[in-house]
């Protein structure tokens, strides 16, 4: 119950933030803009549409995520209302909950007005209702969540700013970190292989969340794969929540 | 009865029992999805890199850097082979590239050797090895190398000569590359000038290897040129009486050869009177 006070405060302080509409008018430009991209192009218009209209709700939704999140609890320390609220009896880690939920609802609402749009833009090439991309989105809403947390994380300890690289790092690594695997497969067997191979494991994998690719070329995507890999976006989001609740446990602000 | 210390221990310590339950959880899922083979659309990822005119500048001033990473990239996906349309952009990926860092030798160099050895798409490696020499005038090594997939590869000598021609005008170029040009006119059939150029060769030859190589080429050269006129003559002789002559001489006797021609050592051509053919008494290469 207090977790959903706080996240209904949240999403109420959220809505108020103009970068957030600033955020949302750039995303819907490159859905709509998408458009005049694919005017551009020799053969599949559909694709180039689909192709920036799935990299805006995606681009557009991290930076809400690490814009909004990376000042969700430093804004309270900063403001001193922080005081006020864990002076009354409430856990730290609802407190990080409740912010928590209240940005991914935010991001929620986000989400499902940007997909609207981008599936208005490929009802009006295709005349039908392209299903099989809402998958595609479902899975950067996973992937947002999760960047939620780890704002939420560094917020905790760090101002936005650093909070911001620090966030937008673990983007960069999440994306990249699949590079690890062919490094793995040329390294000779020892210590350094399994370094390598430790840090493979546990870095983030936000390739698992992406789907962009099947689903604009209708490739046949593995049934297993859905599970596992929302499994593995609820974990690795619980593993940094618990972790953020474990640093705010910590912090005196005094 | 438990003291709020001991509840905020506990509480810490369940706390951090989540955090390992969870990572081992997250290792656990991460490990299992990598199991599961995901659709592949191969090569798309690659159709849609805007051309390296444009790219360079979005790398924000780290062109070079770009250029690097590209070619890494590029390294590791032509060295893949379930990709199997891997090659279908051979030549815009390295144009990336290049455009990027025109002076980054390398990727010329593997560039070319990937389109002739693995993709056997010729017209890229020329088209790489150009853009090579285009952006480094200074290096002789570009035009040599096509040049030499024009000789031993496409077998086209005339473009062979040319590349080689292109070669020995840029300083540094190594001497063998004129006597390569030579070799490629020869093969091309103009034999006159691969006489002059062989004779030229051997006048100028700085060391006895060098003249060797290039006495065993006069050798080739002189004996293919009175090879053709033999054989020409045989050929004739045939037409009037049905056969081939018994021996060469008969080819002076009766007025079809003014005199018998001898190779670069002097000695006589043996003749084959069932084929025609004349030959040298040994191989140029074993003089």
């Amino acid at each position: 119950m207090k977790i959903a006070a706080i996240a209904g405060i949240t999403f109420k302080e959220a809505k108020r933030d103009r970068v957030l509409y600033l955020l949302f008018f750039f995303a819907a430009l490159g859905i709509v803009a998408a458009r005049v991209l694919a005017v551009l192009t020799v053969g599949d218009r559909i694709k180039i549409i689909k192709d920036v209209g799935l990299a805006s709700i995606s681009l557009f939704g991290v930076l809400m995520a690490i814009l909004i999140g990376t000042g969700l609890v430093y804004k309270e320390i900063d403001k001193k209302t922080i005081f006020t609220l864990l002076a009354k009896p409430l856990h730290r880690a609802e407190f990080i909950l409740g912010k928590f939920l209240g940005l991914v609802l935010t991001l929620c609402v986000m989400t499902l007005a940007m997909t609207l749009i981008f599936l208005a833009i490929v009802y009006a090439h295709t005349l039908r209702i392209e299903t099989p991309l809402l998958v595609a989105v479902g899975f950067i809403f996973l992937e947002l969540v999760l960047i939620t947390a780890v704002a939420v994380l560094f917020s905790c300890f760090s101002t936005p700013i650093l909070s911001s690289l620090f966030t937008l790092a673990f983007y960069l690594i999440g994306h990249l970190s699949w590079g690890l695997e062919l490094i793995i497969r040329k390294m000779r067997p020892g210590a350094g292989r399994t370094l390598v191979r430790g840090l493979y494991a546990f870095l983030p994998d936000l390739e698992n969340f992406n789907f962009k690719t099947e689903v604009v070329h209708g490739l046949p995507i593995p049934a297993g794969i859905y599970l596992s890999s929302f499994l593995y976006g609820v974990c690795y989001t619980a593993f940094i929540l618990g972790l953020a609740v474990l640093v705010f446990r910590r912090r005196d602000f005094i | 009865m438990k003291t709020p210390l001991f509840r905020k221990g506990s509480a810490a310590a369940l706390l951090v029992a989540f955090l390992l339950a969870s990572a081992g959880a997250f290792v656990a899922l991460k490990a299992a999805t990598d199991r599961i083979v995901r659709g592949k659309q191969p090569g798309a990822s690659i159709i849609y890199v805007p051309s390296g005119k444009f790219l360079k500048y979005a790398t924000f001033g780290y062109r070079a850097l770009a250029a690097d990473l590209l070619y890494l990239w590029a390294i590791q996906y032509y060295s893949t082979p379930t990709i199997d349309d891997r090659f279908d952009h051979l030549d815009h990926i390295f144009a990336i590239i290049n455009e990027l860092d025109p002076r980054f030798q390398d990727p010329y160099e593997v560039g070319a050797l990937i389109a002739v050895q693995e993709a056997r798409d010729l017209r890229a490696a020329f088209a790489i090895l150009d853009r090579g020499a285009a952006n480094n005038p200074d290096q002789w090594v570009y035009p040599f190398n096509a040049g030499h997939v024009a000789l031993m590869t496409v077998k086209d000598y005339p473009l062979a000569e040319k590349y080689f021609e292109q070669t020995m005008k840029i300083p540094g170029a190594p001497d063998f590359v004129e006597r390569l040009r030579a070799n490629a006119m020869f093969k091309k059939g103009d034999l006159e000038t691969s006489w002059q150029t062989w004779l030229d060769i051997y006048k100028r030859a700085p060391d006895e290897r060098t003249k060797r190589i290039a006495s065993n080429h006069l050798y080739n050269v002189k004996a293919t040129i009175d090879g053709k006129a033999l054989e020409a003559a045989a050929a004739k002789y045939r037409d009037r009486f049905g056969r081939f002559p018994a021996d060469l001489e008969t080819l002076v006797r009766t007025g079809f050869a003014s005199e018998l021609p001898k190779d670069l050592d002097g000695n006589d051509y043996l003749y084959d009177a069932a084929t025609g053919k004349a030959r040298t008494v040994t191989s140029p290469w074993k003089r």
